[in-house]
């Protein structure tokens, strides 16, 4: 330990030590030289004597001095002392090659940071690797049929019973699959959002999370519905909301209920979902009041929740599994009780849970952008070994011009691992400045990052500060990028004839084999930006493909706003019904709003989905189940504001209300696939529902129309049977989505506020809680989609600059070293076109080679994004041949700069240089 | 010619170092000088491993340096023991006769 701090305070006083040290050595060889003379030689004599017996005083200098530091650590910092010397007096070639290896390391480091903080972080729980997830955890929202295979949705009674009857789970938990964005008011203030994730008593002590203030949800928070109003804050709402100050005790507002702030979890936790942070966590008992419009705790058929469980101590997982799926067939048996029918037994016999690790959490985000990270994560690690081959040209051209240097230092008894060490010392030194900075663009970038893999809406709350993976990832990126830019030119350099390279100044002596290298390393580049430049634009011809799928509506000049009724104290009732077809009437008077219709979803917001229709005269198939039927309730002028033409018979209107004949349009799908002909005009059907059996809202509905087919979640989809309820004739959910058709001459910057108005003059308490526009949320759904195109299309870009720079340096460099031979052809009378020929074939025979080579890595790699690709295979020729072309079209570019150079070369000062 | 000290076995400077500033301060040539004289002019050492073994002593904290006037009134390094190198000195000359003892049998063996 002293030791230690001795060193250390050499380190820091090295300046003092070294005078020290020289005087006393000085003062030595003064009194030698005294002694020597005394014994009567000569003072020039003596003072040659006493050197040479006392041998080299800087070698005595620098071997003292390694006393203090370790002996490895001595040998580094001479070598890079030495190498931020020989950097400093190169500052150019220092900051090109450090610019270019933070833009390729910062790149790599920045998608790392997305891949690290979506597909690679545990969960900050107490000892993740013993959680599970019941099944995928995939689906959100609620089921109404009993479960017939992998089941991943659960009813809060089945939780409980699970959880009393359970052998082999220390604790389960239950989380609502469904993160509510409410509009609450927090201490009496105006109405904020605010993200509330229902969770049962057990779910903090399942997960090992704990309190940093107040105390976490327990048992007895979570008893009897209605009765349990308190909240557990995020830490990091706590920061953003309240700025850290004093918060237990605080009151928070939802709907018609205050809640208490009993406590803030601990820093990092934000649940169990990644690219989700709730604020507040409220117990499940608080369901109904959370949740109006959305509830069911008593009905054993509302399947809602998640479930994680903690697995007990030295329970195997497959001990587990099978327990799981005994006692999970063994309640359902209980609950479809006396009434079972041989099909729903059947069908018990083939429901299951499926554990799942559960230590990285479960994420909608990862899993759509899971495949897209990992092709990134290939493209700018192709990027890197591009941005590698252009230090790598760069250091050999450097090489060659220190090969005297090398020469001397070699033939002065350098040993020749003494000096690559040197160079690769000199390489660190690029490298870790270019990672330093690479660090800086990366936290930059991971930044915009996440913001490309956003919705329009709001940012997926995702943490991509950087931590010790990222760290550890930009030093093992830094690490090889150095081995592999330095490495080679190292070695080149101190294989070397020492006797010419001495004689001659080194001036046009250059290995052959170090052109080779270059030009084999700028061809490697092509080959790679080819690939590159071909992978961007087949993810942007797909992507436009996609964005030009028929919708089945018009996107254009709509506005989807959502309200939150349960905020304002809605029940799902009449009162209710009345409001919406009044903020419908009232928006469609606006000035430039054309219509207004409410829906249950309106695109990309989910769906509600069955394949329980029953149609008289028709027997229900098993074949069903794949085609499951869309369910949507909208405004009676839905249809007509989203531009879903009505193709036979009429589109829902004010004479569908509560007490008229149940009605119904369906789209074309729904016609040929259910009824069997185009136009059932007429004809009923019912839905049964496992969920509510007493509900008689779905018997015998009448279809009055038949609408064109339309998309409903997602771009991609394919065509799915669909119906459309009046939402007058279905008091069951709340609409809070509002589709708003406009002119397309109306500023939304003053329709909005207009629209606020008409709303609120309505009802002055209905929060509005979001509002976009729906070609946004068409965009919203291919958001994986676009992120890949646009990224690839960037990084291809950055690749095309890097080879450019390449060629442009290996061309340049070329013709300095030809400068005399280029001197004697114009001499000798070739023309300027002769000479730009001959530098132009020489690039495009490089830029060939290359572009062949990356032709034949574009056509490999293609099957591996195929999945990524919509429309198109990944032997697009028009792709293939775009890339070729921009490449050639670069290269010749990059190369007739400096053979336009060659050309102006005047033959008489070429001549005389020799 | 005598022999260069570092020849030696490892450690053996560092130990005549200690044994020769037994008697009181001293300057870096001062200790050759008396090193010299006593080993009859066999042992003469260099400054490239004389003051390399005086850092290592300081390091190890057996001896501290300290500026001061040389005979001549020049500005000199004195080196004393402290008393940490004191009972390190004992212990390194009885390493060292182990030593020498062990190499002595290997030499005699018949």
């Amino acid at each position: 330990m002293r030791k230690l701090l001795l060193r250390l305070t050499h380190l820091l006083r090295r300046r003092q030590f070294d005078a020290d040290l020289s005087e006393e050595l000085e003062f030595h060889r003064a009194l030698k030289q005294q002694e020597l003379e005394d014994r009567g030689q000569s003072r020039v004599e003596a003072s040659f004597a006493a050197r040479r017996a006392l041998g080299s005083p800087a070698l005595a200098l620098d071997e003292a001095r390694d006393v203090w530091l370790w002996p490895w650590l001595a040998d580094g910092v001479r070598d890079i002392r030495y190498g931020a010397r020989m950097l400093a007096r190169h500052p150019g070639f220092a900051l090109v090659t450090i610019l270019t290896l933070a833009l390729g390391i910062g790149a790599n480091t920045a998608i790392f940071s997305l891949i690290n903080a979506l597909m690679l972080r545990p969960l900050p729980v107490h000892d993740g690797g013993q959680l599970r997830f019941f099944g995928s955890t995939l689906a959100t929202g609620s089921t109404g049929f009993t479960p017939n295979g992998p089941t991943t949705l659960f009813s809060h009674q089945f939780f409980r019973d699970f959880r009393r009857d359970n052998e082999v789970f220390e604790d389960v938990a239950a989380i609502s699959s469904v993160l509510h964005g409410v509009s609450g008011r927090v201490a009496g203030a105006g109405f904020e959002k605010i993200n509330v994730e229902l969770v049962s008593g057990s779910y903090f002590h399942t997960l090992g999370v704990g309190a940093i203030a107040g105390r976490v949800l327990s048992d007895t928070d979570d008893r009897t519905a209605g009765a349990h109003p308190v909240a557990v804050a995020s830490y990091s709402w706590w920061q953003r909301r309240f700025g850290g100050a004093p918060v237990l005790g605080s009151a928070v507002s939802i709907g018609q209920r205050t809640y208490e702030i009993v406590g803030v979890t601990e820093r990092p936790f934000s649940g169990m979902t990644v690219g989700q942070s709730p604020d507040l966590w409220i117990p499940l008992a608080m369901q109904r009041e959370v949740s109006p419009g959305w509830n069911g705790l008593e009905n054993t058929m509302f399947q809602s929740l998640h479930l994680v469980g903690r697995l007990k101590p030295g329970v195997s997982p497959a001990t587990a599994q099978s327990a799981t799926n005994v006692v999970f067939r063994r309640l359902l048996t209980d609950y479809v009780g006396a009434q079972a029918s041989p099909q729903a037994a059947a069908n018990i016999q083939r429901a299951s849970i499926e554990l799942i690790p559960a230590r990285l959490g479960r994420s909608i985000v990862r899993l759509e952008f899971s495949s897209p990270l990992t092709i990134l994560m290939a493209v700018v690690g192709l990027v890197l070994l591009i941005a590698c081959a252009n230090v790598a040209n760069l250091l050999l051209a450097r090489a060659s011009a220190r090969q005297r240097e090398v020469a001397v230092r070699m033939s002065l008894g350098a040993g020749r691992l003494r000096i690559i060490r040197q160079m690769l010392a000199e390489s660190l030194l690029l490298g870790a400045s270019g990672a330093g900075l690479g660090f800086v663009f990366a936290s930059g970038a991971s930044r915009l990052l996440v913001a490309v893999v956003s919705s329009s809406t709001e940012p997926v709350p995702l943490m991509v500060r950087p931590d010790l993976a990222v760290l550890a990832f930009t030093l093992g990126a830094m690490l090889a990028t150095v081995l592999l830019f330095g490495a080679v030119p190292a070695f080149h350099a101190t294989r070397l004839n020492l006797v010419p390279a001495l004689k001659d100044g080194g001036s046009a002596t250059s290995t052959p084999g170090r052109t080779r290298l270059s030009r084999i390393l700028v061809a490697g580049q092509v080959a790679l930006s080819v690939a590159l430049i071909a992978g961007a634009v087949l993810f942007l011809r797909s992507f436009s493909k996609i964005m030009s799928i028929d919708t089945g509506f018009d996107k254009r000049n709509v506005l989807v706003i959502d309200v939150d009724p349960g905020a304002a104290g809605y029940q799902v009732d009449e009162r209710f019904n009345a409001m919406m077809a009044r903020v419908e009437q009232r928006v469609a008077q606006v000035p430039g709003v054309r219509g207004a219709g409410f829906a249950l979803f309106v695109f990309n917001g989910g769906g509600w989905s069955l394949d329980t229709i029953t149609i008289p005269g028709r027997t229900r198939s098993p074949n069903d189940h794949p085609g499951q039927v869309e369910l949507n309730i909208v405004g009676r002028q839905y249809l007509d504001v989203m531009r879903v033409p009505i193709l036979a018979g009429r589109g829902l209107s004010d004479r569908d209300t509560a007490s008229s004949p149940k009605v119904a349009v369906i789209n074309e799908m729904m016609a040929r696939t259910y009824f069997g002909e185009p136009l059932p005009l007429g004809r009923t059907f019912s839905v049964d529902d496992d969920e509510k059996p007493e509900s008689r809202q779905w018997r015998d509905v009448e279809v009055v129309g038949v609408a064109r087919d339309a998309k409903s979640r997602t771009m991609l989809e394919r065509e799915r049977p669909a119906i459309f309820f009046p939402h007058a004739q279905h008091s069951r959910y709340f609409l809070s989505s509002l589709a708003v058709r406009h002119d397309p001459s109306a500023a939304s910057g003053t329709l909005m506020p207009a629209i606020r108005r008409a709303v609120a003059e309505v009802d002055p308490n209905l929060p509005i809680t979001s509002t976009t526009t729906l070609s946004n949320l068409v965009d919203d759904s291919v958001v994986n989609r676009r992120a890949v195109a646009e990224l690839s299309a960037v990084f291809g870009l950055l690749a095309v600059v890097l080879a450019s720079i390449g060629i442009y340096g290996v061309t340049s460099y070329g013709i300095t070293r030809r400068t005399n031979e280029f001197g004697v052809r114009i001499a000798l009378g070739a023309q300027r076109r002769d000479v730009l020929r001959l530098v132009l074939g020489e690039t495009a025979r490089l830029g060939a080679a290359g572009v062949a080579c990356g032709l034949l890595l574009a056509l490999v790699a293609g099957r591996l994004v195929t999945t990524l690709l919509f429309g198109l295979t990944p032997y697009d020729p028009s792709a293939l041949a775009a890339a070729v072309l921009a490449m050639i079209a670069v290269a010749l570019l990059a190369g007739y700069l400096p053979a336009l150079r060659a050309t102006r070369i005047d033959p008489l000062l070429a001549l005389k240089r020799e | 010619m005598g022999r260069e000290i570092p020849d030696l076995l490892p450690g053996t400077l560092e130990l005549l170092i200690l044994k020769t500033l037994g008697r009181g301060p001293m300057h870096g040539y001062a200790i050759a000088q008396r090193l010299r004289e006593l080993s009859d002019d066999v042992l003469q050492v260099g400054e490239s491993s004389l003051y390399p073994a005086l850092q290592r002593l300081l390091l190890k904290n057996w001896v501290k340096a300290e500026w001061g006037a040389s005979e001549n009134n020049r500005r000199a390094r004195y080196y004393t023991l402290t008393p940490t190198g004191r009972k390190q000195m004992a212990v390194e000359r009885q390493d060292f006769d182990h030593l020498i003892f062990a190499i002595q049998k290997v030499l005699n063996a018949t």
